[in-house]
Parts: C-alpha cells; sequence; structure tokens
C-alpha cells in the first residue's frame, strides 16, 4: 500500500427501525437518549454490514428524515455482567425475599420512528496486507448492503432496536427530511451541545488480538449542530473531537 | 442536553447570586453551639422557629458535606457542621465509633484550616480539644438534639455568623474546592468539552417524589452496580464531567427542587421543573398555568397572560423576549438510589406559550357556575382517577399528559377511556358521607373528552375519525353526531322523569346511562317507552309539549337507535348529555 493510507469512495447507506436508543453516557443507567444518532452508533451499523481487520470506518454526516419524537418505557433488565472470572450464575435467580435476585427496573426514553442516511467511507488501517485494495472492500461492501447481508443485525443504539438498511446507489437522489422542522434546525442551526464521538481504544495492552480496556481508552466528543436536518461529523483526529 | 442546560442555569444563577459557590451548600442546621472566644461553653441554640408541621430549620451556607458510606464512613467528617457522633462522640449506641467520627471530626479541622489565624476557628479547636461537653450534654435543647437528630454546628457569641461562615473559613474551603486534584489524569468533560478532572461521585439530588413520599435523595448520574458500566471503567469515569461541571448542574437541579422553589410542579408521578435559558417572566408564572388554584384568588385569565408571551420579537421588554428557550425536565424516581427522566422538553417560550394556549381552548367548555374555566392538571387527573385518588393514574399517564399539552400532540390515547370508563363506573355511586348520588359526568371530564376529541380533528390524532363537526364549548343544535344527539336525548329522557316524579331518588341515569351510551339499542327504545309515562304525570300540559318538540327536534334524523357506539361517540355522547343538561338547567 502507498504511504498515504488509502480511502474508498464515499457511500449513503439508509437505516432507519421503530425505536432507537443512542444512549447519552451520563444517563446510561436510566437511558435517555441523544436527539440524533451517534457517530460511533452510525459506525456500529456499517461494521455490522463489513468489517475487516484492514478497513475503518470514518462517518462524515448523517442526516435525520423523521422529526425527533420520544417515548418513554420502563422495563426490567439484569444487573450483573459475565465475566470469564466468575464461575457463572443464573439470572433467574431468587434471593432469600423470594424476588429476582439480579434484577433492575429501569427507565429509557427512547426515540421513536427513526429513519436516517450515513455518509460514510472507510480507510485502510495498519493491518492492511498488500493485497487489500479500497476496490475489492468497496465492492464487498455494495454486495452485502444490496443484498441485506450483514455479520450481525444493525441495531440503532441498542441491540434490541434492530435496523432496516439500504444503500443508496450513485447517482439516486438523497431522500430529504420528512418536514422542515426547527428541531432538525431548519429555521435556524440547533445547537446539541457535546455529543460522544467514539471511544478511542488503548492497544498497548492488547495480547493476541484480544483487547482489554484500560483506563486509557478514552471517550471523545465533539460539539453536535444540526443544521437543515443534517448533523456534520468531523474526522476522528481532528481538533474539534475532545477526548 | 440535560445536564448542558442545567449548567448553563448554574451559570446564571451565579451571576443572580442565587446559589452558593462551589465548595458549599445550603443546609438545614437545627442546633447551634455558641462558644466563647476562649472555647468556653455558652450555650444550645436551637434554630428552628414556627409550630407542629410547619416548623421550619434555619439554612445556612456550610461547606459541602462529605459522601460516605460502607464500614469507613466513620473517618469521614464534614467541615465544621455535622450530627452529634462527629462533633461531639455521642452515640445512643455505638459509643466506639462515635468517638471516632468526633476525632475525625477535630482531624478534617485541623486538615484543612491549618494555620488561618481566625478566632472562631481558634475557638471551636481549642473546644475540641478540651473535649469537656458536659454543658452541652446538660442543656435542656440537649434532648432535642438525641430525639430529633439533625446536624450541629458552632458560634461564636457576639457574632450572628457561623464559624463555618466567617469569611476567611470561606475563603480557605473555596480555594479548596477549586484546587485541582491530583491522581486521576484529566479527560474531556462531556458538559463543557473542556480537559478536566472528572468526578468520581456525584453529589445527590434531593427533592424527587417517589411513591407519595415528599423527598428523596437520589442520584440522576451513577454507575453502581457492575452491569451499568461499560470498558471496564469505574463509577462516574463512564461518563467522564469535571467536578466543576459536576457542581453546577446538581447545585442547579437541588436549586430548582428545593422546597421552597417556585420552579416545580408535582404532576401523577412526575417532579416537574423548568427554567428559561435566560431570565424571563414566565419562569414565574408558568406553575400557575398547571398548578391547583388556590383559594380566595381570583382566577386569572391564563389566555391573557400566554398572549404576551407569544407576543411578535420587536417592541417588547426584554424579560418577554418570545425566542428565549425554555426547558421543562420531568424526573421520577422508580427506585430509592436513581432518578430517571420522564420526559424532557426545550423549545421557545413562543412555542411552549402557544401550545399551553391550544391546551386550554381545546378544553374550554361550558363551566358550571363557582369554577374556573381553567382546570389544573391534577384536577384533569383526578378525574381519571379511581377514588379521585391520583396513585392510581397509570405510572406514565400523567407525564405523557403533561408531556402531549406542552409539545402540542395529541393527548394519550387512555385519557379517554379512561374518562369514559370513570363516568361509568360512578353511574349511581352514592357518597359515603351524605348518602347522595354523585355526579358521574362532572365539569372535569367532559372538559378532558371535549379536549381529546377537539384536538385529535385539529391535528389528525388517532380518534380523528368519523368526527363530522366537532363538539364545541357549549350547546350545539346543528350538530348531527348521532353520539351527541343520543347524550342530548338522555340528558331530556332524566329531566323529564325528574320533573314527573319531583325528589326521585335514582334517576334513569343511574340505572341506565353505561347502557344507553354504549349499546343505544338496548337501552333507548325502553326509555322512550317510559318518557311516555313521565310526559303523562307532567301536570303542566303546556311544559310537557315542549319537551315532546325537544326531542322531536332531537330525533329527526335518527332513524333507528344504533347497536353501540364507538369510543369517541361514547365521549361525544357525554359531551351532548352535559351540554344539553347544562342547557335545561340555565334556562
Amino acid at each position: 500500500m502507498s504511504e498515504q493510507k488509502a480511502a474508498s469512495r464515499p457511500f449513503r447507506l439508509r437505516v432507519w427501525g421503530r425505536n432507537a436508543c443512542f444512549t447519552r453516557p451520563e444517563m446510561k443507567v436510566e437511558r435517555v437518549s441523544y436527539d440524533v444518532m451517534t457517530p460511533s452508533a452510525a459506525r456500529g451499523v456499517l461494521e455490522a454490514i463489513l468489517w475487516k481487520p484492514a478497513i475503518r470506518w470514518i462517518v462524515e454526516r448523517i442526516d435525520i428524515l423523521n422529526p425527533i419524537r420520544w417515548e418513554s418505557v420502563r422495563r426490567n433488565e439484569v444487573d450483573i455482567k459475565m465475566s470469564p472470572n466468575t464461575n457463572g450464575f443464573w439470572i433467574d435467580d431468587i434471593g432469600n425475599d423470594g424476588k429476582p435476585k439480579h434484577r433492575q427496573q429501569r427507565a429509557g426514553l427512547f426515540l421513536r420512528d427513526v429513519d436516517y442516511v450515513i455518509h460514510a467511507r472507510f480507510e485502510a488501517t495498519d493491518l492492511a496486507g498488500p493485497d487489500d485494495n479500497p476496490t475489492k472492500f468497496q465492492e464487498m461492501f455494495l454486495r452485502r448492503a444490496e443484498k441485506g447481508q450483514c455479520f450481525h443485525r444493525p441495531y440503532l443504539g441498542c441491540r434490541e432496536f434492530a435496523a432496516d438498511f439500504a444503500p443508496i446507489t450513485n447517482g439516486e437522489p438523497l431522500p430529504q427530511p420528512l418536514e422542515q422542522t426547527p428541531d432538525l434546525g431548519f429555521a435556524q442551526p440547533r445547537d446539541l451541545g457535546w455529543m460522544l464521538y467514539d471511544v478511542f481504544h488503548d492497544r498497548s495492552a492488547d495480547t493476541s488480538h484480544v483487547h482489554t480496556c484500560t483506563d486509557e481508552c478514552r471517550p471523545g466528543f465533539f460539539t453536535a449542530r444540526l443544521d437543515m436536518g443534517q448533523l456534520r461529523v468531523p474526522p476522528p483526529d481532528s481538533p474539534e473531537v475532545r477526548r | 442536553m440535560i445536564l448542558q442546560a442545567l449548567h448553563g442555569y448554574y451559570e446564571r444563577l451565579l451571576d443572580e447570586n442565587r446559589v452558593v459557590p462551589q465548595g458549599f451548600q445550603k443546609k438545614e442546621i437545627p442546633f447551634v453551639i455558641v462558644l466563647d472566644a476562649e472555647g468556653k461553653f455558652v450555650d444550645l441554640e436551637d434554630t428552628r422557629s414556627g409550630e407542629g408541621r410547619n416548623r421550619r430549620t434555619g439554612r445556612f451556607v456550610v461547606p459541602q458535606s462529605v459522601e460516605r458510606t460502607g464500614d469507613n464512613a466513620w473517618q469521614k467528617a464534614n467541615l465544621l457542621w455535622d450530627h452529634k457522633g462527629y462533633v461531639v462522640g455521642h452515640s445512643d449506641t455505638d459509643h466506639a465509633t462515635a468517638k471516632k467520627q468526633h476525632e475525625s471530626f477535630l482531624g478534617r479541622i485541623r486538615e484543612v484550616l491549618k494555620g488561618l489565624p481566625d478566632e472562631g476557628v481558634k475557638a471551636v479547636t481549642r473546644f475540641l480539644e478540651i473535649g469537656d461537653f458536659q454543658g452541652i450534654l446538660a442543656h435542656p435543647t440537649w434532648r432535642d438534639v438525641v430525639a430529633k437528630g439533625g446536624s450541629l454546628s458552632f458560634r461564636l457569641s457576639d457574632e450572628t455568623l457561623l464559624v463555618c461562615e466567617r469569611p476567611a473559613v470561606r475563603q480557605r474551603v473555596a480555594a479548596v474546592a477549586t484546587s485541582v486534584e491530583s491522581g486521576t489524569p484529566p479527560q474531556a468533560c462531556l458538559i463543557t468539552g473542556e480537559s478536566a478532572v472528572p468526578a468520581r461521585t456525584h453529589s445527590p439530588i434531593k427533592g424527587v417524589r417517589r411513591k407519595n413520599k415528599t423527598t428523596t435523595r437520589a442520584k440522576i448520574v451513577s454507575f453502581k452496580l457492575p452491569a451499568f458500566g461499560s470498558y471496564g471503567k469505574q463509577q462516574s469515569l463512564n461518563a467522564p464531567m469535571g467536578r466543576r461541571a459536576e457542581f453546577s448542574y446538581t447545585t442547579a437541579l437541588n436549586t430548582l427542587l428545593d422546597r421552597d422553589s417556585h420552579q416545580k410542579l408535582i404532576v401523577g408521578d412526575s417532579t416537574v421543573i423548568f427554567w428559561t435559558e435566560r431570565r424571563h417572566e414566565i419562569e414565574s408564572v408558568f406553575a400557575n398555568f398547571f398548578g391547583e388554584q388556590e383559594k380566595g384568588v381570583p382566577v386569572q385569565d391564563h389566555k391573557q397572560i400566554l398572549a404576551l408571551y407569544r407576543a411578535p420579537e420587536s417592541g417588547v421588554r426584554p424579560e418577554l423576549d418570545p425566542t428565549i428557550r425554555f426547558y421543562i425536565l420531568g424526573l421520577v424516581a422508580p427506585n430509592e438510589a436513581r432518578i430517571a427522566v420522564r420526559f424532557w422538553y426545550t423549545g421557545p417560550v413562543r412555542e411552549v406559550a402557544e401550545n399551553i394556549g391550544a391546551h386550554f381552548d381545546d378544553l374550554e367548555i361550558a363551566a358550571p357556575p363557582k369554577w374556573s374555566p381553567y382546570l389544573s392538571i391534577r384536577t384533569l387527573l383526578r378525574a381519571i382517577a379511581t377514588r379521585n385518588d391520583l396513585d392510581t393514574v397509570p405510572p406514565n399517564l400523567a407525564g405523557d399528559t403533561m408531556k402531549a399539552i406542552l409539545v402540542g400532540t395529541s393527548y394519550p390515547s387512555p385519557l379517554l377511556a379512561a374518562a369514559i370508563r370513570r363516568i361509568r363506573a360512578e353511574q349511581s355511586q352514592k357518597d359515603p358521607r351524605t348518602g347522595t348520588l354523585t355526579p358521574n359526568v362532572t365539569y372535569a371530564r367532559v372538559a378532558l373528552i371535549k379536549a381529546i376529541l377537539v384536538r385529535d380533528t385539529r391535528i389528525g390524532g388517532p380518534f380523528r375519525l368519523n368526527a363530522g363537526k366537532e363538539v364545541g364549548m357549549s350547546l350545539d343544535i346543528g350538530n348531527t353526531n348521532v353520539g351527541y344527539r343520543l347524550g342530548r336525548l338522555f340528558a331530556i329522557l332524566e329531566k323529564t322523569q325528574e320533573e314527573a316524579s319531583p325528589g326521585i331518588n335514582a334517576t334513569i341515569r343511574d340505572r341506565f346511562y353505561g347502557a344507553a351510551s354504549a349499546t343505544p339499542i338496548a337501552a333507548f327504545p325502553h326509555l322512550m317507552k317510559l318518557k311516555n309515562h313521565h310526559l303523562t304525570k307532567i301536570e303542566n300540559r303546556g311544559r310537557a309539549i315542549n319537551i315532546e318538540k325537544l326531542i322531536g327536534e332531537i330525533m329527526d334524523g335518527i332513524t333507528d337507535f344504533p347497536v353501540h357506539l364507538s369510543l369517541q361517540d361514547q365521549g361525544r355522547f357525554a359531551v351532548g348529555y352535559y351540554h344539553q343538561r347544562q342547557r335545561l338547567f340555565g334556562n
């Protein structure tokens, strides 16, 4: 590969679903979603369709097609995590008080009826070999997206909110927002404040392809702004992304 | 956005001098130990005033409380104020711990206020070092300290400020609070974006209602259980937030939720707070729109007030600028320890005013005498609650109703079903005290039904189908909807019966309302026969003929009684019944 990181041509992928929750980190216990899809959620959707160690997805823009609508739900969840160090547990365990032991009722403020267009491209990583050229992966991605193939079902922020997707091919007109409402930034740009960009992982502690998170794995934030239904996403290395 | 807006609000409060700076908090201190300059005990003062339930405790600005939980809590003492275990080492049960607590208390003063040339601090230190507490324990007020608990603090005998409020102490505390902590590396703060040392734990939030209890002490940002963390992060490092930002958002929240706050409303199970981006008058009147009408206060014309905030931008007083953003946050405490966001709404003041105005328009219906034309949201919710008990309203419904009003969307669909269910459930129900029959088609219920129907027709909600002409404020004889007409007919049939047999105990309403509104064919043929008997009993023939004519007018166009009425037509039935009844009694 050339010394310049080879980048792909831009892709546009439309994703939509009945519900979505792009959880704010500060409110991830009693969940509250961001108003719109975050770059890392968009990356997750793309990776669900195609990901290889040789490429890294860069999200450039997200179009919001539906007005922002909310829904509040309460549900029961499990309060423990499985880890390699435990001997395992039954999530249906009953405690001494006769009640389920590992259940927590959690509230959530989710988004409803969402529809986005993700604009993204990928670039080659250090792990790209001599045979990995962008065209190969470009074709793979388009083929897979058109057929609806995916490694795992893409989702909108949380696994339970499955996403439907379809690529927007070259020459096809971009879908436009349903209504030009002010909360999509139509009258004037709407400031959403600091939004999670992604978690930037520290690979120093990784052993044989297994990543272990350290304190150096840092979340990055950027000031999100909605302008005419569009969220522009800065490049990951730009000074606009603070970590 | 929520925490960022709160952060902004704190900055505003600080500018307006309405909050304490970082490192301090407002705290109720019921008992104050008075010392002389030599550190000798003078008096034990009780700062509580007033009587009975309304008894209020003196509030002071004290150094911020420390977080303490678990086995090592005794190591953490508050600076110059705390409970009796820390201050004088007294405990009813655990003397050993109290002694340790007391040592930490003195230790903390020595550590933070080291070398501070302040008389007050010297007096307190000397008093604690000598450790002769007989005077306090013998004081008559001490019994209250033991019985009531609460915090103690110190004051010099010839001063009004507490020792911890003295300028020198405050300066030192402020300096310590803003100094950078070593240990944790700085990270980007998710509120300000600036690089800052993240706070490990956040201050608790007080004043969110939990199941009818007045207050709760819980957190809005916390990561206690293992399943709440991600990426191997501990506690609040899951959501890195600088200490200053953490302080400002919690202070802003606690100020808004304060007992004396006028920017707080209780709506069903939600605690609703609201504020504006910059100073705006709507902050002070917003609660009136939704709160209970105070007795003896003349009814305010909400519409007139709201019209003011809808005013155009040019030429308005700066504090009425309708483009200023308005924030509304609905909080609930579903668990003992955590606070959840039920809804969050933000929009320009103009939009809020427009939406509330539309709500009052939709709700408006000919009110019985002595009733306000503006029903509070509590009255509306109580109208659909079983036994008038607000706790029986489904948890989400109150919040969703509030949200629908503010955003201007359809009212939640269970409201209509609930209102109709209550009307049917309460037919022929007797008031347990007086033994008289309770009215079931009440003003509040009908207003609510009318609002739901009118709004759905206007904006195209789920109940818009089969509308025809929508129900209005008062009797509309031109409305041909079969539900509405049958409602009117039913009111007249009831009136006929009442006139035929004055003082009758139970009317047809008590036995037939439910059937008449849901399955007219099962009730009306029978009622029409009854009516003929009633008419013959009315002595005033002119009156009888008038009634006959009126019934004929209403029945005009109705050839058959429908087999059943849809939910929305049952709603129109209730409105028609109410309208007609208002008219009959108005004449």
